[in-house]
């Protein structure tokens, strides 16, 4: 039974976000050429053999790029998903939710560095 | 194709609504029932159908959609002028806020063949054929077609829509260049219709914690006044995941402004402020 | 307060007329979301490269089938529309490209460009493969 105004007040301004809301447009703004150059990447590569794929991978600007790649991209999607899951949970699954999507998007950001310098590093 | 002010209706509709069912995730108490047909007075000329929302709040039925067979020769221009016509002659029961009847006062905004828009400045003649007519979105239905505000009212007196200074009045007015006063312009035209809010999906989804377009765009009236003083903590009530943050730039509010006004510009002049306040 | 627990709530996704600007804002989501889909794809295409040739070409042969082929054009979709819809988002950060007339000119660039570049992207792509 709540006054009105007290209702919309809640729990008072949070007093952050802009971070956040920054370091998406930050990695959104180091997105743009890291995922044309990996389309294009892509593109050129087409159909060619392992061993190709590999001897490009290890030159080390595909290595630094593909690397920075794979921190933006996944900084990128762990901030995008926090918003959508802000925006469409709001039962107690949405903590759970926001937990299993940030470890997610962390772990596979891991497991792709360490595959990409498996492979640069490797024989 | 391309929309040059927000009165412009489109020539063409691809789409009348998303391809949901018509209860699509509605409460049982709020579903839409088919209502019944007011059938066009003997002798009518010109007829157009009006698929209005009723809901009596005192029959403890659900609400419906009523169809009223209009006589356009009788009324006069525009979709106000309808609603008057068939309270006064077919149902007085059919209730609607009213005043100015000339788009100053924003007590008739409303849903118009889908979009919100205030029925005393839309034309019959933009109407499709079958217009429908809903009260403003995810607000609770008081009767017919008069929405609760209390919560948005509540939301925009959060702000403290007033002049904060510390400064001491001064014997006449607090002076202000002419490039200040332009400071205002778009933002203090707001007549507090509630189209934009209620046409926010991301308000749809979030009413409860997030401002919504009207309130921020008066959040930003005052933040930009050149003779508010506390723009500081202004920033710091306003810097919320929820408050301002919910807003992804949809921009249906500036499409929908029924005086040409742009929440959505006002909201990223906010963001903007939020970053330049910490670099 | 029981009253206003009682009432009704006027609808809203149901009845709200689809626009350009709520239509592309979802298309800018649902691709941001299909994406990172696709992102996981793109981590165990590395991880199957890292393992050797053999699971690495297991995941060639996958995309070179029809099956395959549909997801990745479907993917270079997303990423462009994605893509352009995100130079849009960042330019409305700068303040820039607020008017109704500006917000629609811009909308339909990033439709058609996205468009555009997906079929550049599958001619280029095609004709390097002969």
């Amino acid at each position: 039974m709540r006054s009105p105004l007290g209702r919309a007040r809640g729990l008072g301004s949070a007093r952050e976000g802009v971070e956040s809301w920054w370091l998406e447009r930050v990695m959104a703004v180091a997105l743009v050429p890291l995922t044309l150059w990996f389309a294009a990447s892509l593109i050129a590569l087409g159909r060619s053999d392992y061993a190709t794929f590999i001897a490009w991978l290890k030159t080390p600007l595909a290595a630094l790029l593909m690397v920075l790649l794979l921190i933006a991209l996944f900084t990128h999607l762990a901030l995008g998903l926090r918003v959508v899951i802000e925006d469409y949970v709001h039962s107690g699954a949405k903590i759970p939710a926001l937990l299993a999507a940030r470890f997610a998007c962390f772990a596979l950001g891991i497991a792709g560095i360490l595959a990409t310098l498996r492979i640069v590093l490797g024989d | 194709m391309i929309i040059r002010s927000s009165d412009q209706v489109p020539r063409t509709t691809l789409l009348k609504r998303f391809p949901l069912p018509r209860n699509f995730g509605v409460s049982r108490q709020s579903r839409i029932e088919r209502g019944r047909t007011w059938p066009a007075p003997a002798g009518a000329t010109r007829v157009k159908t009006f698929e209005i929302y009723r809901y009596d709040p005192d029959s403890g039925k659900n609400p419906r959609l009523d169809s009223f067979e209009v006589d356009l020769d009788e009324c006069g221009l525009m979709v106000l002028d309808v609603l008057i016509w068939i309270k006064s002659k077919v149902d007085s029961t059919l209730t609607f806020r009213r005043s100015c009847r000339e788009g100053v006062c924003g007590s008739c905004a409303m849903n118009i063949d889908g979009t919100n828009w205030l029925a005393c400045t839309r034309f019959v003649s933009e109407t499709r054929d079958r217009a429908t007519i809903y009260p403003l979105n995810n607000m609770p239905v008081i009767k017919d077609l008069v929405p609760d505000l209390t919560h948005v009212f509540a939301q925009y007196s959060l702000i403290e829509p007033w002049l904060k200074s510390k400064t001491p009045a001064p014997e006449t007015e607090r002076l202000q260049s002419p490039e200040e006063r332009r400071q205002l312009d778009g933002n203090w035209e707001c007549i507090l219709c509630f189209c934009c809010t209620s046409g926010c999906p991301s308000h749809w989804w979030n009413a409860d914690r997030f401002l919504g377009p009207a309130v921020l765009l008066q959040a930003w009236r005052w933040l930009v006044d050149s003779r508010d003083e506390a723009t500081g903590e202004r920033l710091d009530d306003l810097e919320d995941p929820f408050r301002l943050y919910r807003c992804h730039t949809i921009l249906n509010c500036t499409r929908t402004c029924p005086k040409g006004l742009n929440p959505g510009k006002a909201i990223a002049g906010i963001k903007k402020m939020m970053i330049e306040r910490r670099s | 307060m029981s009253k206003s627990s009682a009432r009704p709530l006027s609808p809203h996704l149901q009845i709200y007329r689809p626009q350009l600007t709520s239509v592309l804002s979802f298309a800018h989501r649902l691709t941001g979301v299909t994406l990172g889909i696709y992102a996981i794809a793109l981590v165990a295409w590395l991880m199957a490269a890292a393992a050797g040739s053999q699971p690495y070409s297991i995941v060639q042969n996958f995309m070179q089938s029809l099956f395959g082929q549909v997801l990745l054009v479907g993917g270079i979709f997303c990423f462009f529309l994605h893509l352009c819809g995100g130079i849009r988002h960042l330019l409305w950060d700068t303040g820039r490209g607020f008017e109704l007339r500006a917000i629609y000119a811009s909308g339909w660039i990033v439709v058609a460009a996205s468009t555009l570049l997906t079929v550049a992207a599958w001619i280029v792509s095609s004709i390097l493969a002969r």
